[in-house]
């Protein structure tokens, strides 16, 4: 079914596109949007008592992904 | 919206520098572009870059910029990229990621095949992984 990959695929960088859109709104001066750095930030600061579950789970993801994508 | 400041005078390493990390990463980049999926030299490669820059993440080492105390209502803006993004994977996912409906890994696999778009996208990957343990 040609057509669904296509709409998947069309999907897939339509949700990338949006993702730079909010990015460059937030990137202007003045913006109350935060950039997807400062969200990073944000949810990395998550702490559980002494523990940086924030931190730990966002490094741990981005690891993972490379691991997913460069070696499996 | 109130921007967070920088730390206040962390003290800069010399390893830290532009001018160190931009040629190590290049360096394992091409090293890493070489190496086929499924090998064990990619996997010890991506287990070694990537348990380094998760211990210097988690640890603080590098950390220099304050994060939010609290984000606004309107973050709930990011809600809507990676909600969509999130959707088309998991149903792709649980679709099987066929020829037909593609998870976005099985996108990539002929893009990672190329020596050079796969460098590129592993120095992008420990960049990123940089950038967020300086934050």
């Amino acid at each position: 079914m040609m057509s669904l990959r296509v709409l998947v695929i069309a999907l897939f960088l339509a949700a990338i596109a949006l993702l730079g859109v909010v990015e460059t709104v937030a990137r202007r001066e003045r913006s109350a949007v935060p950039t997807l750095g400062e969200m990073c930030g944000f949810v990395m600061s998550y702490r559980l008592g002494w523990l940086p579950v924030g931190r730990i789970g966002v490094f741990g993801f981005w690891w993972w992904l490379g691991w997913h994508f460069f070696a499996r | 919206m109130e921007r967070p400041s920088e730390f206040a005078a962390p003290a800069e390493r010399a390893w830290t520098r532009s001018a160190v990390l931009v040629p190590v990463f290049a360096l394992i980049s091409l090293v890493a572009g070489a190496l086929p999926s499924f090998s064990l030299s990619a996997n010890l490669l991506v287990l070694c870059t990537g348990g380094s820059l998760f211990w210097i993440g988690v640890s603080n080492t590098v950390r220099e910029v304050q994060p939010l105390p609290r984000v606004p209502a309107v973050a709930a803006w990011w809600i809507v990229p990676f909600g969509l993004l999130i959707l088309v994977e998991a149903a792709t996912f649980l679709l099987g990621s066929t020829d037909s409906h593609p998870t976005l890994s099985r996108l990539a696999d002929p893009v990672l095949e190329r020596y050079l778009a796969r460098s590129a996208l592993f120095y992008g990957w420990m960049t990123a992984f940089w950038g967020m343990a300086r934050r």
